[in-house]
């Protein structure tokens, strides 16, 4: 199969905008820059599969535009210490060692330093931007057993080299970000999980990770479809029913169990660290991380607690 | 317009055929009656090869007809073909009907323009994915072909069904044919048998035995491909049968067991029914049958 074609555009409108998040369920108040769209790598779960209808890829290359716009959300914002991911309608890093696009976001979050800036990624390249990174950029892998990566993440760096990079990350200055999602169910994923925590403590200097978040496999329905017709076993070993936002999702009474497996080893590493579930209910968080989370403005408050107490008065 | 003995016809010949079935108890009692009114088009070939009326020739054959009326056309196969569909149009065309309108073309050299423009007539979404589940059902065995039109199967349902090997699509066919399903009780089951296999590798057909209605297999595919979801509906059940609740009250839990709350109704015509209805509520509740329910789901 060949690479996606590549196309350079300059969207106008609404380049930066909230997260999408998802119907009764708490999110984060990520700010998302759609700098990219489309995505190189090949995971066979990727949403980005349900709604994007073209394989090709967009690149937005009207950089002075996407600032403003940065800089006007981050002007009119007087509540929260915002944060910002370039990770959701793309891999933040896999195309960025040949068009060099985040090297401007990163420079610009530095000298505002009101804002956080997450280049989120499964690709572990981030040698070009080691001279430009500085606080105000949180480099942040998703994680997995090196099992699912082999199967359903084509494409991209091995766990190993994503650990590197983001040990590299640290100890550049940067904070870094984990993220255990799509958490999957296969048969022995348990022990896996338990391994693959215990290599991030190994490897990674667990203080200077900002956040870390958990998010079990979740997908639209038409993707279900996708699944059955690949054979998906990984995908569809686990138990799922169809959530209140219309995703299918594993059945709570499992989600709980490994949420609490998994923030309970994580915890374990680290007590101190920062753990979110993604897009997941209030009685997830109550039974998962005995923390009452009564709606958005609530997560969004732990987060900025969390940024404040990392970067003192430095934001 | 000529009549021309039966014999002259290539019978075998199928080319332009876009009927399924060709067999119609009613056409064969009308002709039987009074006979091929419409003649069939055939094309100038020796021996002629039929455009349209292959319906009418297979009543006129079991019916030992030889002569039948008929007019002769000296057009090219692509016309011939476009002919037969558009002779067809006027009736509503059955999915293996439509299917064999577009395998055929596609099989004549047609362009993608002008298959998707058929496709626009025949009310079919002009996508890829669409042509290939059609070829697929145009080249579907006939126990495939037979159980989609018993059934008035979707495409979509048609599709995952030929999914399935040759041997567990049939033994699948089997168990549905005696079942009543609707379409989407259809596509559920179908997902089920799909997922198993996917799990499995393969699908225990032995623990579906027995299975004599739709309500049946889909509960025990159920119990297989969601058994927390089947043991929770089960624990619900059983906890609902200690409330005895009469029938004004009913206690709603969502059915996947994702919302934090139940919801209780009471039914009441006056308010000594709800007083009523509150008194056996609060009993339920003391008893700790309600607050058991909201345990279901915890681990």
């Amino acid at each position: 199969m060949g690479l996606p074609k590549i196309d350079f555009v300059e969207t106008k409108g609404n380049i930066v905008r909230d997260c999408p998040g998802t119907k009764n369920h708490i999110c984060c108040g990520y700010k998302t820059i759609d700098l990219i769209e489309g995505c190189v790598l090949s995971c066979s779960y990727c949403i980005l599969k349900g709604y994007i209808n073209t394989p090709d890829i967009k690149i937005n290359r009207d950089m002075p535009y996407i600032l403003s716009q940065v800089k006007e959300t981050i002007e009119a914002e007087k509540t929260h210490i915002l944060r910002f991911g370039t990770g959701e309608l793309s891999d933040s890093l896999a195309l960025d060692g040949r068009y060099k696009l985040n090297r401007p976001l990163i420079e610009f979050f530095g000298d505002t330093k009101k804002a956080l800036l997450e280049l989120k990624s499964k690709w572990a390249y981030i040698d070009h931007l080691i001279p430009y990174l500085n606080p105000y950029t949180v480099i942040s892998f998703s994680v997995a057993p090196q099992r699912i990566i082999d199967k359903e993440e084509k494409r991209t760096s091995p766990l190993y080299k994503r650990l590197k990079a983001a040990r590299k990350a640290q100890n550049s200055g940067c904070f870094v970000g984990l993220h255990f999602d799509p958490v999957i169910i296969y048969e022995g994923f348990e022990k896996d999980y338990e391994y693959l925590i215990g290599d991030i403590g190994r490897i990674l200097d667990l203080k200077k990770v900002l956040w870390v978040s958990l998010g079990l496999l979740r997908f639209p329905p038409r993707l279900f479809d996708r699944f059955l017709e690949e054979g998906r076993k990984n995908l569809l070993y686990g138990e799922f029913i169809r959530g209140e936002d219309g995703k299918y999702r594993y059945i709570k009474k499992e989600r709980m169990k490994i949420y609490r497996m998994l923030y309970g080893l994580l915890k374990k590493q680290e007590e101190d660290l920062f753990i979110y579930f993604c897009m997941e209910r209030e009685d997830i968080w109550r039974e998962a991380a005995g923390l009452t989370m009564e709606d958005n403005e609530a997560l969004t408050g732990l987060f900025d607690n969390r940024i404040k107490k990392l970067y003192g008065g430095n934001i | 317009m000529q009549t021309i003995p039966i014999t002259q016809i290539n019978v075998n010949d199928k080319r332009f055929c876009i009927s399924y079935p060709l067999e119609d108890d009613i056409l064969l009692a009308s002709i039987k009656k009074i006979g091929i009114i419409q003649p069939l088009i055939l094309l100038a070939q020796s021996p002629y090869i039929v455009v349209t009326g292959f319906k009418r020739l297979e009543a006129a054959l079991s019916l030992g007809l030889a002569n039948i009326p008929c007019i002769i056309v000296n057009i090219d196969e692509k016309n011939a073909l476009l002919r037969s569909i558009h002779d067809n149009t006027g009736r509503l065309l059955n999915i293996i009907e439509k299917a064999y309108c577009i395998e055929k073309m596609l099989h004549m050299g047609f362009s993608k323009e002008e298959t998707y423009e058929i496709m626009t007539l025949l009310s079919l979404n002009r996508h890829e994915k669409i042509i290939k589940r059609l070829l697929d059902i145009a080249n579907a065995d006939e126990t495939m072909k037979n159980f989609i039109l018993k059934k008035d199967l979707s495409m979509q349902n048609a599709e995952s069904l030929l999914r399935f090997t040759p041997e567990e699509k049939n033994r699948i066919i089997e168990m549905l044919i005696p079942a009543h399903t609707t379409e989407s009780v259809m596509r559920e089951i179908l997902r089920m048998f799909h997922i198993i296999k996917v799990k499995n590798g393969a699908i225990n057909f032995s623990i579906m035995v027995g299975a004599d209605n739709a309500y049946e297999l889909k509960t025990r595919l159920k119990n297989l491909t969601h058994p927390i979801l089947s043991s929770l509906e089960k624990g619900l059940k059983d906890i609902k049968l200690k409330c005895a609740l009469p029938p004004n009250i009913d206690i709603k839990v969502d059915p996947f067991f994702e919302k934090e709350y139940i919801d209780i109704l009471i039914r009441a015509k006056n308010p000594d029914e709800i007083r009523e209805a509150l008194i056996k509520l609060t009993g339920v509740l003391d008893v700790g049958y309600i607050g058991s329910i909201f345990g279901l789901a915890k681990d």
